[in-house]
Parts: structure tokens; sequence; C-alpha cells
């Protein structure tokens, strides 16, 4: 290897990318030829002009690849452009024949925390012991990885937290724009009769009062943690294991030839989430009525406000047989069911319709 | 490539999820940021490899080095081997939130030299995994995109371009090619709303039925409860008939897919528990002198080996007992987290250790 030594290693663009620039190398021999194919990959840097970028690591052993990239002539310089960006707050070790000939970190920039929980669901006050899953609304797009270590659940009395209540996700479970995060208590310890179930019991207790936490550890899309943390309190009552009823809600049937909602009152909370999709109406001519629609509090009710005043006539309420309350339970089935109980076997997978008639 | 509806194109992978190999070295890539499983043809360039043990240290901080990256930044999602050089490929999402992109790192067998496989202007199919809202799902997010996806919306003079995106969406948890006629991806996933036990079934080459078919699953513990089971790992069995699937502490349940009408409910029959408070993580299966085995990589009880014969022989678990289900030998091997069939002789594991470092282990068929 001729020895090759640079005046200069700094933070640079090149060509509109990000880059090490190499300036005023002194070159042996071999430097023209280096340069001479304008390197593609790691190995040709290693052979050519014996340029390399390392991150900084906990671990390294002989062997380990240099950073993805390519070398660009740029003018007099030389310029190392990473085909996977360099990372913020991370330190780069540039190699020059083999010899250390800088160390150069990016810049981390620490802007103000702006992000927050928006939401916690459920809303209600109490939820039955064998309640399923959380949802929490962030108001901006958020960082996968954090859920594990920034969301718990912690005992009200002791401050302590239930460990193993909530199921610890190999995958999180995000909505698309990654605003609304889908948290599940393990399902292993509310499905009876498995050994989880009978060994470690319920992740949560009848009449002990628990808070769900989100610390402001959470991390959003940019990186920056959240302005603060959030929490919501819940009493525990019963198990629920019945099928979502659509016969036992109350409807209030609005004024026809009116804008008046329509107003639902349902038997005990529905899950947040389905309830925003799972609730339609029709008209008398069996097309969809449109308008906004909205739960109530606690999610014990759902109104429509229909764009156009209400006709004359049969209206249905049409419910997905999908719908869940808070415990998994759906309009068509038993979360888990005995199966000695033959009431409890799973009805028709068909939407359920509720008549109403505008007064 | 074309005879299994690959076209040139770029596999847009978004989310890292799981992969597994199909036919003819095509590997499928799992996307759990746009709900999308792609088919690239990875060009694999090694020759046939020996069945020769394969371990590799640090194989995080290694990727982190060629990604220019820490090891706490390589998220290694899945694992999957090449069936011919046996080559590793590694689906890791590299950094997190806006800076996070997802990355297929290949690792040479046996050399361990670390390359990313491209995955613009390749051979490529996709197909969409269900779950899509309804066109009148009013509850989509609606966001300015970049470039020309989305729709345009004028209001008042103005047009703009949004792009409405579901709320709603499914992650896959596992995914495994079987070849029937026509060959299948059996895909598993997790709603994040209904608590929902679709298996997707979605025929390759993709057709125009894209997403394919589903099977509700349900599993009945102790011949007691019938509980919908979301599936977390499942490997196929019986030559794709089958399949044997785990979810977090619950049974390993044997389910049937032969001859199943799309949309129909299917109810498996549980051959084994694996105790509490632990999560299986991922399932292979292996053949020994004849014998074929499974190995459950589990969260807190080790490696976990059941013989196929014994689950073939077992009856449907009728009263909780422990120990539960089939007979099974527990390896005192923690941290492992993934598994792939290296080759005949070697199980291929990726393990974590103590201080978090994770590494590659070969683990020899006829010792386990």
């Amino acid at each position: 290897m001729s020895r090759v030594a640079a005046a200069s290693i700094a933070w640079s663009q090149c060509r509109g990318a990000d880059c090490v620039r190499l300036s005023g190398l002194a070159a042996g021999p071999s430097l023209a030829a280096g340069l001479s194919g304008l390197a593609t990959g790691p190995g040709d840097l290693a052979a050519g002009l014996g340029v390399e970028v390392r991150p900084e690591l906990d671990v390294v052993a002989d062997g380990f690849p240099a950073m993805a990239g390519r070398l660009v002539h740029d003018g007099d310089d030389v310029c190392f452009v990473p085909r996977f960006p360099f990372v913020d707050g991370t330190s780069y070790t540039i190699t020059v024949g083999s010899a250390t000939a800088a160390v150069l970190t990016r810049p981390r920039p620490q802007p103000p925390a702006t992000t927050q929980v928006l939401a916690i669901y459920p809303t209600a006050a109490k939820v039955p012991r064998n309640l399923l899953r959380f949802y929490i609304w962030f108001s901006a797009p958020m960082s996968e990885g954090y859920a594990a270590g920034h969301v718990r659940l912690v005992d009200a009395a002791s401050n302590e937290p239930l460990t193993g209540a909530v199921l610890p996700a190999g995958s999180e479970l995000w909505s698309a724009d990654r605003r609304r995060l889908t948290v599940l208590l393990d399902p292993a310890r509310i499905k009876r009769g498995l050994t989880a179930q009978r060994q470690a019991g319920y992740p949560l207790r009848r009449g002990e009062p628990f808070r769900v936490v989100v610390d402001d550890g959470f991390r959003d899309a940019l990186g920056r943690g959240l302005r603060g943390a959030a929490e919501r309190s819940y009493a525990v009552g019963a198990d629920e294991r019945r099928r979502v009823d659509p016969g036992a809600w109350t409807l209030f049937a609005p004024s026809g030839g009116t804008r008046e909602p329509l107003e639902v009152e349902f038997s005990r909370p529905l899950d947040h989430g389905l309830l925003a999709r799972c609730l339609h109406v029709t008209g008398p001519d069996g097309q969809p009525v449109a308008g906004g629609a909205e739960p109530g509090p606690g999610e014990r009710s759902w109104r429509l406000t229909p764009r156009q005043p209400w006709a004359p006539g049969g209206h249905r309420l049409i419910v997905e047989p999908v719908l869940e309350d808070v415990a998994g339970n759906s309009v068509s089935r038993l979360f888990d069911r005995d199966l000695a109980r033959p009431e409890d076997r799973p009805g028709p997978d068909q939407p359920v319709a509720v008549a109403f008639c505008p007064r | 490539m074309s005879e299994y509806g690959l076209r040139l194109g770029s596999a847009d992978v978004r989310s890292a999820g799981p992969i597994t190999f199909g036919p003819a070295g095509i590997l499928f890539l799992a996307d759990n940021g746009s709900a999308t499983v792609f088919a690239v043809d990875v060009a694999d360039p090694g020759p046939a490899a020996d069945p020769e043990p394969f371990d590799l240290a640090d194989v995080d901080a290694r990727i982190g080095s060629y990604l220019g990256c820490a090891a706490s930044d390589v998220d290694i999602r899945d694992m999957a081997v090449h069936p011919v050089s046996h080559s590793v490929y590694l689906s890791v999402q590299r950094g997190r939130g806006d800076a996070g992109q997802a990355v297929l790192v290949r690792i040479g067998v046996p050399d361990g030299t670390v390359t990313d496989v491209p995955l613009d202007q390749v051979p490529v199919a996709q197909t969409a995994i269900g779950d899509a809202p309804a066109e009148d799902d009013e509850r989509q997010d609606v966001t300015l995109p970049s470039g020309d996806q989305g729709e345009e919306v004028t209001y008042g003079g103005r047009t703009i371009r949004i792009l409405r995106r579901p709320i709603r969406t499914s992650t896959v948890t596992d995914m495994a090619y079987v070849d029937t006629d026509p060959g299948a991806l059996l895909v598993a996933g997790l709603s994040n709303e209904e608590f929902s036990s679709r298996l997707r079934r979605i025929p390759f080459p993709f057709g125009d039925d894209v997403t394919g078919n589903s099977l509700e699953i349900f599993h009945v513990s102790h011949g007691k409860w019938e509980t919908a089971a979301p599936i977390r790992t499942f490997v196929p069995y019986d030559h794709g008939a089958s399949i044997l699937a785990s979810y977090t502490c619950t049974p390993v349940v044997h389910f049937p897919l032969a001859g199943l009408a799309p949309g129909s409910k299917v109810v498996g029959r549980t051959v084994a528990e694996l105790g509490s408070m632990n999560q299986p993580l991922d399932m292979v299966s292996f053949a020994d002198e004849g014998e074929e085995y499974l190995l459950v990589a589990n969260s807190s009880h080790g490696l976990i080996k059941i013989a196929c014969r014994d689950i073939d022989g077992q009856a449907a678990l009728t009263t909780p007992q422990e120990p539960v289900g089939v007979p099974r030998e527990t390896k005192d091997l923690q941290g492992i987290t993934r598994l792939a069939n290296l080759n005949g002789g070697y199980v291929l594991a990726l393990q974590v250790d103590g201080d978090g470092r994770r590494h590659l282990r070969s683990l020899k068929s006829a010792s386990l």
C-alpha cells in the first residue's frame, strides 16, 4: 500500500449528497490507479485508495466490513458518499491506507419536544377484568421500537408495574401513519384453560385499580421524546363474556325532516377502534346515510348527524359482525367460549340490522 | 422469472417484516409499513454449498459496520437461508422513525461477507394483504404525499394531491411457502383492531385474486374452551397439507389446511403447551436419520424439540395437566430468537447473549 495522506477531512456535500470530503491528498503511485475507475463498492475502496469509513461500534473485531459507499472524484478532492445515510450523533472513523486519518461525529440536532399523547382508550372509568386492549393516540407520527419500554400498566395502590400484563409484541401494532398504537394485554392470560392463565392469572385483578402510563421517553418519528408523560386510571370490574347484542341497545330516533342526530346507547362500552367503522345507517332506499359519526363518552354510545335531513320511512342501523366490546367479544362470537354452553355458540358472520323510523 | 410473474421493478419496503424463500430462489418479503408482500429474485451469486456449520459472532455489529450505524440501530426482524448457496438473508430495519430504512442483508456462507441485496430494478411481484379499508371507510388519515402517490383533490381554485391511508392495518407475524400445486404463500398476521385469527393463503404466482383466501382459525384447549387465535409463528407440515402453529403461551396447534373452502373456519388440535410466561418466537422443522422434528425458540423456555411422530400420535389435549401434550426435550440454549434450516446437517440460530450482542450459530441436527 502506498502512503496516502489528506490535509483535511470533513463533512461535506457532493452533488447533493452528504459525504466525507478528503482534500489535499498527497498520493503515492497507486492513487491514480485507485481513482481511475472511480470505485463503486467497499471492496474497491480498500483495493484502491485505501480509504474506509466505519461507524464507532461498541464491539469491533477483525473482518468487520467497511461502511458501504463509493469514492467520487470531485475537483481535486475525493469524497466518500455512503450507500446509507450517516446517522445523527454517530461518530465515524476514516482510515486512509489502514491508518486512522480522522474521527468525525455527525451533529445531533436537539429540537424541542412537541409531540404528545392525545388520548388513551378505553375512556370508561371501569373496565372488565378480561380487558383485551388499549389504544394510544399521539399528536404526530412515532418511532417503532419504544412501546415495550415506555408503555406500562401500574398498580394504583402500590405504584408497582403489573409485570407481564402487556403482550410483549415482537412487532408493534401501529396505524399506517404511526399515530395510533394498539396495546394488547397478554391474551394467553385471558384465555381460560391455558397454562399461563391458570398459573399467572389474569393481567388485571378485580377491585384493584391500575393506571396506564406512557412516559416521555417514547420517541416520535423525528427521534424526539414526548412533551410529557400521559396516563389514565381505571377501576377493574367483573369479566365480560357475552356477545355484543345490538338488540339490547337503545336507539333515540331523530325527528323526521330535521338534521337531529341519531343517538344509540350501548348496553356496555365497545371497542374504540372498531366502533368507528362498524356502524352505518341506511335509509328507506337502502342507501347509506351520509353524515358525521362520533362515539360518545366512555364508548358507551354513538351518534350520527346526517348531512341531509332525515327522510321519512324505515331506516336501519347496520352493525358489522366484527364489532367487539373492550374484552374482544364480538357480535358474532365470544373471545373464548365454554364449549359446554351451547348458547355461546358463534352466531352468523353477517351484519345485524336494527330498524328505526325518524319520529 | 417471468414464469412466476416477476417483472423488473422496485420492492419499496417501508418497514422490514418477515421473509421466507419460495421457488427458484425467490424471496418473499413482508412490508408491515404498506401491508404488502413482495416476491423478489435475489439473484444469489453463491455456488451450491457444502453441509458445513456456519457461525458468525456479532452479526448485528458487523451489519452496523457495513450500514454505517450502531448495532442498536440494526433491528434484525427475520432470517432466511437460501436453499442452494445457504447464504443467510436478514430482514433488517436500519434506524428508527423517519430515518428508518428497510434493508435486505445477505451474509455470504462460509466467508461471512456482508452485503445488501438490491431491491431496485430487480425482478419483482407484489400483492396487497387484505384488510384494506372499504372504499367508503371515512376513517382514513390524510397526508400530503411526496411524488405522484395519492389522488388529486380540488379545494376552491386549488388542486392538491393527498394520500389517504387506513387506520386499520395488518401486521405480518410469519410467512411460509408451500410447494403445493399451485404453490401458495401462507401469511399469518395480527390486526391492530379486531382480535382476528385469519391465515391468508395466497396463490403464487400472484394472480388477480390478490388477497388470496383466508381461513378463520380457532384452537380448542383441553376440550373445554375455544378461542380465536392469531398466529405468532408457524411451519408448514405434511407437505403443506397442514400447519403447526403457536401464539403466545398458547398451545402448539395442528391445523389441517387441505380441501378447505375460502373463508371457512378451521378448528385446530392442540398437541402441546409449552408453559407459561413464555412466548414462542420462531419454529423450524428438520430431519435427522429419517425422523422429522420440530424446534421451537422461546422467550423464556430455551429451545424445545418435539418429534413429529409424537405430534401425529397425540390426541387433542382434553385435560389440563403438567407436562401438557407431546413429549419434548428442552435444550439449555437461551436467547435464540430466530431459526432457519441451514442445510441438512445444521439448523442456524440467531442468538442474543447476556450483553445484548447477536450471533449466528449453527446447531448440529444430530446433536439436538
